[in-house]
């Protein structure tokens, strides 16, 4: 009998512990869910396994064996295989050529065996029951049988541990039923399986072991018939909200509507109709890809709209691009800080001043007013406690709380009356998360209408006034701030009827 | 120089010149070695020589440095150049005013330009390929126009526009090209133009949710790079007396080498037109030293790819150890 243990696995990153001291083992021929939240450490864990990260501490045993791996490589050759959401294929190759990917079957002279690898890969395509044909480009295939070429991958590498990441997130019904076919019959050859999900429904018909991980720890390990799906979440969540919330300044005075938007429709989201005052918190809750980014990127101008109806201030407002968003009043601090925030080779003056530099800093001739610009920057390092030596350091330079701050600081010189932050606090420490929120209610309180995306639910109960849960691309419920728990946003996120 | 440190030296940050410093201890290097070599080569006919050549490849460079902080590039300079060339000849032939068929000329190039950023903008090409295409166009064009044959010049004002001296024995190309790098370099340094340059190089779609419109930013630079080949083409058929189809190969890649030497990176938001100022001094006072020692033609190329390369590799170990230093001091 095959089995994976895990004994006091930790992985630390600067100023964020992502595992703690996980332990447990895993036999063969059963299928193990991994529940919990965003950033509990379900990927982490996955990523420990198959080589792409080092535990900082821990022993990891394969069929009783000490083994560690420095490279994904190195796990493969053991027999792991983690099949991720966005699907790890090179899409201008054939299916078998990807199965194949890097260990091509050489036949005679050393050339590449095609005639031989396209029938092994048909040999396992009918012995999953499926109809592929084996020299068909990938890029020509759905996402299903796109991840069924990983699958396939899988089991020429003779793998013995398959972990599947959130493999359903964009299948059909029919294709999520299929999947688990393939999965249960993976299960029967005595594979061990890991399954990490959000939708309950699903670990419930695949998964005989829940595990659950929140905050990096490992709450329980459970069997799956001897739970209820209340239980579940309140095993993923149950933790008291922190005090950093209580201790915040709330705004109480919340002002007329700024912002009606009705049935805005775009290519990723339906129907999205809310309203937003001044001087309030309006969280957007629900799972990664729910579609909570797209309705702010249509807001902004990024994203077409194609029906659908914004008024600003009782005016009717037509997005058309980021500088016209602009113009009316709204700020965005985007999701990905990296890619999209920051201006990776100006200094943090330049970072800052960027989006009020024409409109406020040009002298006469047109010039930029370098005194002018450096008294704007050292007012946001001062108001937002930007840890910096010098306004002319690389803002890439700055650890990612500086950076987000450095970012807010840009915004908030533009005098918004809508500041959209989208996740402003993933992946950075503690006490900038709590500086944050601080600034966030000092917002509300000059007026500004905070509309705020966050996946760690203590986030958005612990701020907001009220909240809207995104679904599948539409509201699924809005909640005010008295109903707000995680196990109701939790439900209305994830629960589908 | 007063205390708040606004003297022009200054204010040459000293980053700046650090960054600069081997390039210029390079180009000491060079002009030492070549005035050994050769006593005709450190005197002021031969200095002035040197930048009356530069006047040709210095326009180009300083198109292709603004386009590669942005992250973009200008294949098609040289035959924008050479099209000018034959255009301005042509329209010195027919009669026309030289300063205004200069000033028509310099307009197609700018027109040539906002194609190439159309076919950038709205047909979703790479730089790269756009200007490629253009280039064997425009190319095409600057032999259609003449029919294959050199185009002569023989009126005299746009002959002296090319090399009458002005002021001492500095003709108005070298005039205008040192113009050219004052004016472009405080752009580039000192307005908001300048600033969205650096900003789209370095992150173009952040730069979009900052409320720039990087469209337009592409539109521009395109522009005067059209706008800049197009007089180097044009003083350059003045100072030769004609305008020939086949001038200015590959002279784009000269300018970009300029760029290159002077502290551009490939990636976007790095570069100054100081840095390209000394990197087309060093650049030419190598070539003209070369032929001056009587180089063959065909080691000067390989002697060029090699100074390229030997530039790059010592800024590439400066800025690794100067990253180095860094880690160990916040560490």
């Amino acid at each position: 009998m095959a089995s994976i243990e895990f004994r006091n696995i930790s992985k630390t990153f600067p100023g964020v512990k992502a595992l703690d001291n996980i332990s447990f083992k895993a036999e063969s021929g059963k299928v193990y869910a991994f529940l919990g939240e965003n950033g509990a450490g379900k990927s982490t864990l996955l990523k420990i396994m198959n080589g792409d990260y080092q535990p900082t501490s821990g022993e990891m045993f394969i069929n009783g064996e000490k083994k560690s791996f420095s490279t994904p490589k190195e796990a493969i050759a053991e027999g792991i295989s983690v099949i991720y959401q966005e699907r790890q294929v090179v899409k201008e190759m054939t299916v078998a050529e990807n199965v194949f990917l890097g260990s091509w079957t050489k036949g005679k002279l050393g050339l590449v065996d095609f005639a031989e690898m396209n029938a092994k890969t048909a040999e396992i395509i009918s012995s999953l029951h499926m109809n592929i044909e084996p020299d068909r480009k990938v890029s020509t295939l759905s996402i299903a049988e796109q991840q069924l070429v990983e699958i396939i991958k899988a089991i020429v590498r003779d793998s013995n541990i398959i972990a599947f990441d959130e493999p359903t997130a964009s299948l059909s019904d029919d294709e999520i039923d299929n999947l688990f076919e393939i999965i249960k019959s993976l299960q029967k050859q005595n594979k061990i399986i890991f399954y990490v999900s959000h939708r309950m429904n699903e670990i419930r018909k695949i998964a005989e072991k829940v595990i659950i991980f929140k905050d990096g720890k490992l709450v329980d390990l459970v069997d799956t018939d001897n739970v209820t799906d209340d239980q579940l979440i309140s095993l993923m969540v149950g933790r008291p909200l922190g005090k950093i919330f209580e201790e915040l300044d709330r705004n109480d005075k919340i002002g007329e509507t700024i912002i009606k938007v009705e049935n805005l429709t775009t290519s990723y989201v339906n129907n999205i109709s809310f309203e937003g005052r001044r001087g309030e918190i309006l969280g957007f809750a629900g799972l990664v890809g729910a579609g909570r980014t797209e309705i702010m990127k249509a807001i902004f101008g990024l994203d077409r709209v194609k029906e659908g109806k914004i008024w600003i201030d009782g005016k009717e407002y037509i997005p058309r691009s980021p500088a016209y968003a602009i113009e009316n009043g709204i700020a965005l601090v985007p999701e990905d800080r990296k890619d999209q925030g920051i201006l990776p080779n100006i200094s943090v003056r330049g970072n800052i001043s960027i989006s009020v530099l024409k409109k406020k800093l040009l002298t006469k001739i047109k010039f930029i007013d370098e005194d002018a610009e450096k008294e704007i920057a050292a007012k946001s390092i001062k108001a937002l406690n930007i840890r910096t030596p010098d306004d002319e350091k690389l803002i890439s330079q700055l650890s990612g709380g500086n950076q987000q701050k450095t970012i807010l600081g840009r915004w908030l010189e533009t005098e918004p009356e809508i500041l959209i932050l989208d996740e402003p606090t993933k992946g950075i420490d503690v006490g900038a998360k709590s500086d944050f929120y601080k600034l966030i209610c000092d917002c509300a309180k000059k007026g500004i209408l905070v509309i705020l995306i966050s996946s760690e639910l203590s986030e958005i109960i612990g701020l907001c006034d009220r909240v809207m849960v995104v679904r599948e691309g539409q509201i699924s419920k809005e909640l005010d701030r008295s109903e707000l728990s995680e196990e109701t946003i939790l439900k209305y996120a994830m629960v589908t009827k | 120089m007063d205390k708040n440190g606004n003297g022009i030296l200054a204010r040459l940050k000293k980053s700046e010149m650090a960054d600069r410093l081997s390039l210029i201890i390079a180009l000491i290097i060079l002009v030492i070695f070549f005035s050994v070599q050769n006593r005709h080569y450190f005197t002021t006919q031969n200095l002035i020589n040197i930048l009356v050549t530069c006047s040709l490849m210095g326009f180009i460079a300083i198109g292709e440095t603004y386009l590669i902080i942005a992250n973009q590039i200008d294949l098609s300079a040289g035959s924008v150049a050479a099209f000018s060339g034959v255009l301005v000849a042509v329209l010195v032939g027919m009669g026309v005013n030289p300063l205004l068929a200069l000033l028509i000329t310099v307009i197609v190039g700018g027109l040539i330009g906002a194609l190439n950023a159309t076919g950038i903008n709205f047909l979703n090409l790479q730089p790269f390929i756009a200007t490629l295409a253009s280039m064997q166009i425009i190319r095409g064009f600057a032999y259609i126009l003449c029919d294959g044959k050199a185009v002569p010049i023989s009126n005299i004002d746009f002959i002296n526009l090319g090399s009458k001296p002005i002021i001492g024995r500095i003709t108005f190309p070298v005039i205008l090209l040192l113009l050219a790098f004052i004016v472009l370099g405080v752009i580039l340094k000192k307005t908001y133009f300048g600033r969205s340059i650096y900003v789209l190089g370095g992150n173009p779609y952040a730069a979009r949710l900052a409320g720039l419109n990087p469209k337009a930013v592409i539109y521009k630079l395109h522009i005067l790079s059209g706008i800049m080949a197009a007089l180097a083409g044009a003083l350059l058929a003045a100072r030769m007396n004609s305008g020939q189809p086949s001038a200015c190969d590959g002279l784009e890649f000269d300018g970009v080498t300029a760029a290159v030497l002077g502290g551009c990176a490939f990636t976007g938001g790095v570069g100054t037109i100081l840095g390209t100022f000394i990197g087309m001094l060093v650049l030419q006072s190598f070539n003209t030293g070369l032929i001056m020692l009587n180089v063959q033609i065909f080691w000067q190329n390989v002697a060029q790819g090699a100074l390229l390369v030997v530039a790059l590799a010592f800024d590439f170990y400066r800025k690794k150890a100067a990253a180095k230093k860094l880690e160990t001091k916040t560490a």
